[in-house]
């Protein structure tokens, strides 16, 4: 028999949670999910809301007001990044200022701050922004939050204080007094229940109170844009709020991206969360209104809330229900339900305490303890080489994009309310949420939580963990020996590229060369393209892609070329005296400055991810990128699925088709948006013809769906513009959706070099030398562009080397 | 018979016939490799084919292929007889893990060093 039980582990719930524990109170938390924060609190538009918006006098104004005065104590109090970066409600025209006036009034009746502001001044504050938007209002109070990270500490500091969590616990009977049944038959008794049950609120309220709630679904869709769009806006901008909502915005977020939305639309079903073609139309309409000049390129991922909308208060019901003791309500807890989230844990647990007959415990303050992680890329880096000293986990880089350590993984899993997901992970420590959205760390998170929790990889493909299994532990095949010495030529990556570019830099009289390798072998991508067609023009021959691999590999080694793996560079600076500082970390070194001559760029490139492609639907596991398959397949073991579609007709996809054919799974189809293959013709021929499996051309996926994960496609066909032909819909039951759909240098390190861009091939402008912009800055293979063959990419980063070299000697005298 | 050669990347059409003695003319190839496969795709077809073996006591896979293309008809036993195989390490590039597959005289060979 527990005190109390908290229905629902959102945002609110997790915040009434922790506000119980400040009492003696036994307290549990039931979430329906398989982890905090799966409802609105997983996608919304992460804004602490000012409160000049709510109608005067409802719980609205009352609970946004307080909790957007709580919000400072209570995110350093649980270590949560907050920023009060302001709104600004634009107007655009005459009419829309009336209603800012209205606005600033219902400000002031609510007790907010604010002001209206010209348009020269919105110009000078943001010069961003539609040139269209005549004035706005000021809200200095606005901020912005992480709406899970806050459910994730409110989560762990609870339970450190002694609240206990119990997933996948769907209360589906309750009766007097109280108990609670489960669908999977659990039963829990309390002497009190608060019913944070979000969009189901409603549902648990009308089992015991004759006062009826009706919620409906709200679907909000959102696009997130790449950390590149960091400081378009400084403040959150708000256009003028309707009767559905308070309309697009575009805000920055804690994160550093930047997120657009939401769409409104009332929806029937409440677990509804897929995306629509429609819909991110709205969203990007809505968002050009406020920014004209909004990048879609830099769309890295899009995605669906739902809002829990009270329709016959309208209004948050939060306190005990008037015809049922002790079971307590937090009821229709929209848009501001995160700035209130604070206030209402407060307001909840006093109203508990006082029914309960329950005092503050002794002593009163309680442990602040949230047992979290250290975030490795926000630290000095004299505090992160002692941390790398402590635990050489916090030295291996997983995540590339966001700059996700080993350790910060291990520790999201050991955690009090730890991760059990991909999905946990991602959101506990952002591990694949940054612009290649998981393509590279997956295979690593998988094999990761694997060891961790002791269940086979395959588990992990599913959203939900299944039957526990042990699994053997993990390869190691790092190598380190880096120098001291004052370098000629330092190569960022190991793959055809870095080592061609090295073993060239040799044989042009450079003397200190070293190679840093992120991954924990040398070979670079070719380590998974197993198939054979490398190599024809240079070695005269057929190899496949570890083969080739290996030649450089072996060359490197014979010209006896340093290369260190499990090495992630984080940073170039060219120096005042002409030479270039390094900066990168590993496991075994720690935090490591290099000091070099000449550096020569080779780190490739990535995938377009889902969110590039905008393709609507829903998000479930069972998605992934065509190199993110072929390294589980081809290099980790693991089978992703039995039933294929591809989307995209690259060459990755293609030869991913008659790779999973050959291990037996069946593939549907190769769908393509254009009217020719992406690919080599002899890889249709090869790859697609050889085995009947259909290339639908002019064809695109226009709809995923599947909640958990991936039970089918839509595909239908396009007309010239591109756009999907209605009636023309194919539907495919299948499992898994296999994305091939081009490659994008990476080149996160070149730009923070200061290197020049070149906007056509996103990679940097070079000369015939391979020289960047910056001296003693060279360039070679898919960094630069996105090339055909790996002969062309040894060949140029050749060029490359010998350059470098040259350099190196001239700068040496 | 029209095709597109798969040697490289250029992927040249092809145009494959018997001329009225019988002789295989292909015309359309830029290079003598492009000739081969055209009279070799109308006479007997053949691939290469990459794959993986499982390794003992190991998740990782190595990969492989066969050293020279087999007849297409034979690939699902080139992948049934792969399937069927564990190594043990360490191996090395070129080492032969299974001679002679599926009754071809063409051997399975190691593709990377593990």
């Amino acid at each position: 028999m527990q005190d109390v039980i908290v229905v629902g582990a959102g945002v609110v719930g997790c915040a009434v949670a922790r506000e119980l524990t400040r009492y003696n109170l036994n307290v549990a938390v039931l979430e329906s999910g398989s982890d905090i924060a799966e409802g609105a609190s997983k996608a919304n538009s992460a804004i602490v809301h000012a409160g000049f918006d709510a109608k005067p006098g409802t719980a609205k104004a009352r609970f946004n007001v307080l909790g957007n005065r709580m919000f400072e104590d209570v995110c350093r109090e649980l270590k949560v990044p907050f920023k009060r970066n302001g709104s600004l409600v634009l107007a655009f025209g005459s009419e829309d200022e009336a209603v800012l006036a209205e606005l600033k009034a219902r400000g002031e009746t609510n007790g907010v701050p604010t002001e209206i502001i010209s348009q020269d001044e919105l110009r000078r504050r943001e010069p961003n922004v539609s040139d269209k938007a005549t004035a706005a209002l000021w809200a200095p109070t606005g901020g912005i939050c992480c709406p899970y990270e806050l459910a994730f500490r409110y989560a762990e500091n609870a339970a450190a204080n002694g609240a206990e969590f119990f997933f996948d616990a769907k209360v589906v009977g309750i009766s007097g007094g109280w108990r609670l049944e489960c669908e999977d038959g659990r039963v829990f008794e309390a002497r009190a229940i608060v019913n944070c049950a979000g969009i189901h609120s409603d549902e648990l309220n009308n089992l015991v109170s004759a006062r009826k709630y009706v919620i409906e679904a709200r679907r909000g869709e959102y696009m997130m844009l790449d950390r590149d769009e960091d400081g378009t806006f400084s403040a959150t901008m708000f256009q003028c709020p309707s009767k559905m909502g308070k309309g697009i915005l575009v805000s920055p977020t804690v994160d550093g991206t930047v997120i657009v939305g939401p769409t409104a639309e009332d929806i029937k079903d409440k677990e509804d969360k897929a995306t629509t073609y429609e819909g991110l139309e709205k969203v990007k309409a809505g968002a050009r209104r406020t920014y004209p000049g909004l990048p879609l390129e830099k769309v890295i991922t899009e995605f669906s809330g739902l809002r829990a909308h009270e329709t016959t208060a309208g209004d948050f019901i939060i306190g005990e229900a008037p015809d049922a003791a002790r079971f307590f309500n937090a009821v229709g807890v929209e848009s501001p339900g995160l700035t209130s989230a604070p206030a209402i844990g407060v307001f909840l647990a006093e109203r508990v305490a006082e029914a309960l007959g329950a005092s503050h415990k002794k002593p009163s303050i309680i442990s602040k303890d949230v047992s979290w992680w250290p975030r490795t890329r926000d630290m000095k880096p004299e505090e992160l080489a002692e941390m790398v000293e402590r635990d050489p986990s916090f030295g291996r880089v997983i995540c590339r994009c966001e700059g996700v350590t080993e350790g910060e993984i291990r520790a999201a899993i050991r955690a009090r309310v730890g991760a059990r997901t991909l999905d946990g992970i991602k959101r506990r420590t952002r591990s694949g949420m940054g612009r290649c959205q998981g393509g590279f760390c997956t295979p690593r998170l998988i094999e990761i939580l694997s060891a961790e929790l002791g269940l086979p990889p395959e588990s992990f493909l599913l959203s939900r963990k299944t039957a526990p299994k042990a699994l053997s532990g993990m390869i190691d095949h790092r190598r380190s020996q880096a120098g001291d010495e004052f370098l000629d030529v330092l190569v960022v990556g190991a793959g055809p590229a870095g080592l061609a570019a090295a073993c060239a830099a040799r044989e042009a009289g450079a003397r200190g060369i070293i190679v840093l390798e992120r991954d924990d072998a040398p070979g670079g991508i070719l380590q998974q393209c197993i198939h054979n067609g490398f190599g024809l023009h240079r070695f005269k021959e057929e190899l496949t892609g570890p083969e080739y691999a290996q030649r450089f590999v072996d060359k490197a080694n014979s010209l006896d070329i340093p290369v260190v793996c499990g090495t992630m560079v984080l940073d170039i600076s060219p120096q005042a005296g002409g030479d270039v500082k390094v900066t990168a970390m590993s496991p075994r070194g720690g935090l490591r400055i290099y000091r070099t001559r000449s550096v020569i760029l080779a780190m490739g490139c990535r995938e377009r991810p889902r969110g590039a492609l905008m393709t609507p639907g829903t998000r479930p596991a069972g998605v992934y990128t065509a190199g993110t398959v072929q390294r589980l397949v081809n290099m980790d073991g693991i089978m992703p699925g039995k039933r294929v579609v591809i989307l995209g007709s690259g060459d990755i996809g293609l030869i991913m088709a008659r790779r999973l054919t050959f291990s037996g799974a069946k593939v549907l189809a190769c769908v393509e948006i254009m009217k020719k293959s992406s690919g080599l013709m002899r890889n249709v021929v090869q790859c697609l013809n050889d085995y009947d499996i259909p290339l639908l051309l002019s064809h695109t996926v226009t709809d995923v769906e599947g909640r958990e994960h991936v039970t089918g496609v839509k595909v239908a066909k396009v007309d010239d513009n591109l756009k999907p032909i209605p009636g023309t819909e194919i539907h495919y039951d299948c499992d898994t959706l296999v994305l091939s759909c081009g490659l994008i240098p990476e080149n996160e390190l070149t730009k923070k070099a200061g290197v020049e861009m070149d906007p056509k091939t996103r990679g940097p402008k070079v000369d015939a030398k391979m020289a960047t912009s910056v001296p003693g800055i060279f360039a070679g293979g898919n960094v630069v562009r996105v090339y055909d063959l790996v002969d062309w990419v040894s060949r140029d980063s050749e060029i490359a080397g010998r350059s470098a070299a040259e350099h190196a000697k001239a700068l040496r005298g | 018979m029209k095709m597109i050669c798969i040697n490289c990347p250029k992927g040249c059409e092809l145009d494959v016939s018997r001329g009225a003695d019988g002789a295989v003319v292909v015309t359309g190839h830029s290079c003598p490799r492009g000739e081969t496969y055209g009279r070799s795709e109308l006479v007997n077809p053949t691939r290469m084919v990459t794959g993986l073996v499982r390794v003992a006591g190991m998740r990782k896979p190595l990969p492989v292929k066969t050293r020279t293309p087999v007849p297409k008809g034979k690939i699902p036993d080139v992948l049934f007889a792969l399937h069927q195989t564990t190594v043990q390490l360490p191996v090395k590039i070129g080492d032969v893990i299974i001679p002679g597959v599926a009754g071809t005289d063409v051997d399975i060979v190691a593709t990377a060093n593990m």
